[in-house]
């Protein structure tokens, strides 16, 4: 078995006392820039980059892979705790997360998530070892028509993210959707709603968005209603602070479905860890018995975007490891790292150095143990921040707000547009208009018109490519299944009456 | 060449000794290293490394901090730059980039003229590659199927106005063939394309490509260089494949803000020519497969003339609005 013999190689280098130590670095830096918001696991490799010249390349790889996966982790604790995303791919974290909060369930939440982000960082990691070259032959199947394809099926969620009014999550998302249009458009050059400034050419930031609506809203919301004096409840008892076992039990599925989700989404090289925590939360509501639930604080509504989340990093991996194909910003500069330490990224590469490739394996279940064990009892701790009083806690969560934005772009322009966006939360929050539409429009509007506008450019402008191709065919339908599934339910309803009014 | 080498080494001297009977120049606080690419980008690489060699290597008195500031296509950087006049303590590194969108935005409120050029370091040749089962065997096939079928073969790169794109154009103006020209943002999802056979053709840097021909998956028609890289020696440029157009080449520079004094100007000059020479600076050209291509402060300013005139051709033939 060359997988066994390769793994019992990978943990001879990995649980070496010197790479041990360099996995914990990685993971603890990781978690900590994962809690802090807008300074991501991108820029922290950058940084760190130059002090790893002169560790061996293993070693290198263990510790920023440690802070690639770690920053997961920590992503989820400011959106559960404070509604504001640590990184772009924990907003819909916010969702469930930060309500479970106010009902008292911070800690459970946290715990939810550590547990979930372990199990689906390491079901990843297993898919990385174990069907890594033939997955990222199957990636290369995909191209513009089958994004699209992905992309109209994470927008066909906006029917499940949608609150009372479908209207009013329809015009949320097509906002999102003008938002993502903002900047210079790829393919001609051509500015798109910058008003003359330079400062918007590259588009409007979405971490920028996403704090300024979910952190700022809520708080400038909250501050109207005088919610001072009135502390969240935070349970008494070390028991209370952990989830128990209904909510454990409520997630057995969300587990699951995040670590698969996650998994395959992170093969794409296009698609992103924000588009694989959408999916899975929307398909976790899809099949849940209590679909009407999701977004008052469910636990699995927290489980599947953080597992997702997780496991996307074992599938980034593979194309990056696989092929040299970097998928992300993150993946990017880790090649960066790859080449900078003399190793040749590319389709030879776990050939060439099969101590590396699988001591990063090996190295990566450590990883999550490690993190889970560095996590877990930090939750009572994090717990405890939402006993202070509001005239503490709300100027925290604004100063952490700008200071996010800020260390993201270093743009004083950007901490502008987060007051814009901190007014458009409120508005919408006092209107009743749903938030997480709009980021999804957000997320999705950009990487969709790239996708249909260069399949459109592959066929020379025939729009059969769309559903001519077997992969976004099937993507396709499952978009439209998703579409009359509020439908379905109100015939259903309808029919269920209609018997009850005969009978 | 080595003569005009020592021409400009015996006038660089004569200006030394004039400018150094005023003041000498020496950072005396950490210089700000400027590039428009965020954490990773390839700027961003280029700059700490340059920041780490010359800490390695002993060569300035002072430390450099390496300073992002992203946006507007380099156009955020520019503008950064150009409002610190006179401060001689901040330099920034340059990409062809930095020519090419100025003259395509109205936003842009300062061009590479309105900048101190300090040095070129480097220029980057390409490769012309295609997928290792491709029935295009050299870049004529490609040309011929691309005249034969118009629009139907398809090359995979950046935005418009990037060194592939400028690459197609002036092919497409010296064949008269048409090709489509598909942007992806991110190079990992041009080398998928490629791979995938979802496009023909693409044009790669030789270090992002070398594994994947190692591996036999990609196959390299043509070389976007002066002269024939040592790793490719059989391949031929685009010029000796047969078709006469200009070089494009990737460059990648230092400047600094306008109105710095000349005892400043010389001292990076001298800095980048002492760091040229060191082994690190050898070593890490050779690992990416670029070439050097150092000019001090005035061939500089007067080979960006030149290319700014070049790019600004090729954009407007290939009817893009040139803005200035």
């Amino acid at each position: 078995m060359d997988v066994i013999s390769g793994l019992m190689q990978g943990f001879a280098v990995a649980l070496t006392p010197g790479n041990l130590m360099w996995c914990f670095v990685g993971c603890f830096l990781g978690t900590v820039i994962g809690i802090l918001p807008g300074l991501g696991p991108a820029a922290t490799i950058a940084m760190l980059l130059p002090l790893t010249f002169k560790m061996p390349a293993t070693s290198a790889v263990i510790m920023l892979a440690g802070i690639y996966y770690g920053a997961k982790y920590g992503g989820s604790t400011t959106s559960i705790l404070l509604n504001v995303p640590g990184e772009s791919a924990s907003v819909v974290t916010c969702l469930d997360g930060y309500q479970m909060a106010r009902k008292g369930r911070a800690g459970a939440a946290l715990g939810i998530a550590a547990i979930a982000s372990f199990i689906a960082g390491t079901v990843g990691v297993v898919g990385l070892m174990l069907i890594a070259p033939p997955l990222a032959k199957f990636g290369l199947q995909f191209s513009s028509p089958e994004y699209f394809a992905l992309m109209v099926m994470g927008l066909a969620m906006v029917v499940l993210l949608a609150g009372a009014s479908m209207i009013k999550a329809l015009l949320a998302m097509m906002v999102g959707l003008w938002i993502a249009g903002i900047g210079t458009d790829l393919f001609t050059a051509e500015s798109r709603f910058t008003f003359g400034n330079s400062e918007m050419l590259d588009g409007i930031d979405f971490v920028v968005v996403a704090i300024g609506i979910f952190a700022l809203g809520e708080v400038i919301g909250n501050m109207e209603r005088r919610e001072e004096g009135q502390l969240l409840p935070v349970p008494k008892g070390f028991r209370n602070l952990f989830p128990n076992w209904e909510e454990l039990k409520a997630c057995r599925f969300a587990f699951i479905n995040g670590s698969i989700v996650g998994f395959l989404i992170g093969v794409l090289p296009g698609a992103g860890s924000t588009i694989a925590s959408f999916l899975s939360y929307g398909l976790e509501k899809a099949v849940s018995k209590h679909p009407e639930k999701f977004g008052t604080g469910v636990p699995e509504g927290v489980a599947a975007p953080e597992g997702a989340n997780n496991s996307e990093t074992g599938g980034a991996m593979v194309p990056l490891l696989t092929l040299g194909i970097p998928g992300s910003g993150t993946t990017a500069i880790l090649l960066a790292a790859f080449i900078l330490w003399g190793l040749k990224p590319g389709p030879l590469m776990i050939q060439d150095n099969p101590q590396l490739f699988w001591g990063l394996v090996a190295s990566m279940y450590i990883g999550n143990v490690v993190l889970l064990v560095l996590n877990l009892p930090m939750v009572p701790l994090f717990a405890q921040i939402l006993k202070l009083p509001v005239h503490v806690l709300y100027p925290v969560i604004f100063g952490i707000s700008i200071v996010g934005v800020y260390s993201v772009s270093g743009s004083l322009f950007d901490t502008a547009m987060l007051a814009v966006f901190g007014l458009t939360g409120y508005l919408m929050r006092k209107l009743d208009y749903p938030s997480a539409p709009l980021i999804l429009g957000l997320v999705l509007g950009d990487s969709m018109e790239r996708a249909l506008r260069q399949s459109l450019m592959m066929s020379q402008g025939n729009l059969s490519i769309l559903w001519s191709r077997p992969i976004s065919a099937i993507m396709l339908a499952i978009a439209v299944l998703i579409l009359l599934l509020p439908l379905m339910r109100s015939v259903d309803a309808w029919r269920l009456k209609a018997i009850e009014e005969n009978g | 060449m080595l003569h005009n080498k020592a021409v400009i080494a015996v006038a660089a001297v004569f200006s030394i000794v004039s400018v150094s009977a005023l003041a000498q120049y020496k950072p005396s606080k950490p210089v700000e290293f400027v590039t428009h690419t965020g954490p990773g980008g390839g700027g961003d690489v280029l700059a700490r490394f340059i920041a780490n060699a010359i800490e390695k290597e002993n060569i300035a008195p002072i430390r450099m901090q390496v300073v992002n500031k992203t946006g507007g296509g380099g156009l955020t950087a520019m503008a950064y730059l150009a409002e610190k006049k006179g401060d001689d303590h901040t330099i920034a590194i340059f990409t062809g980039l930095w020519f090419t969108n100025p003259l395509m935005r109205k936003e842009a409120k300062f061009a590479m003229k309105d900048l101190t050029p300090i040095v070129r370091l480097v220029t980057e040749p390409a490769l012309v590659a295609v997928k290792a089962d491709s029935p295009t065997k050299t870049l004529k096939d490609f040309i011929d199927a691309a005249k034969q079928k118009p629009g139907e073969m398809k090359q995979s790169g950046g935005s418009i106005g990037s060194r592939d794109w400028l690459v197609r154009q002036v092919l497409m103006k010296n064949t008269g063939a048409n090709w489509a020209y598909i942007s992806f943002p991110g190079g990992g999802e041009r080398i998928a394309a490629v791979l995938g056979g979802h496009v023909n053709m693409m044009v790669i840097e030789p270090q992002e490509a070398g594994e994947h021909i190692r591996a036999g998956n990609m196959r390299v028609i043509a070389q976007v260089a002066e002269k024939r890289l040592q790793a490719y020696a059989n391949v031929p440029t685009i010029k000796e494949a047969g078709f006469d157009v200009i070089n494009v080449p990737q460059v990648r520079g230092i400047v600094a803000p306008p109105g710095i004094p000349a005892d400043a100007i010389k001292y990076w000059e001298d800095l980048f020519a002492k760091l040229i020479e060191t082994p690190t600076w050898k070593k890490y050209l050779a690992d990416n497969q670029f070439e050097s291509a150092y000019l001090r402060s005035a061939e500089m300013g007067k080979f960006g003339d030149s290319y700014s005139e070049i790019t600004r051709n090729i954009l407007t033939e290939g009817g893009v609005k040139v803005a200035r």
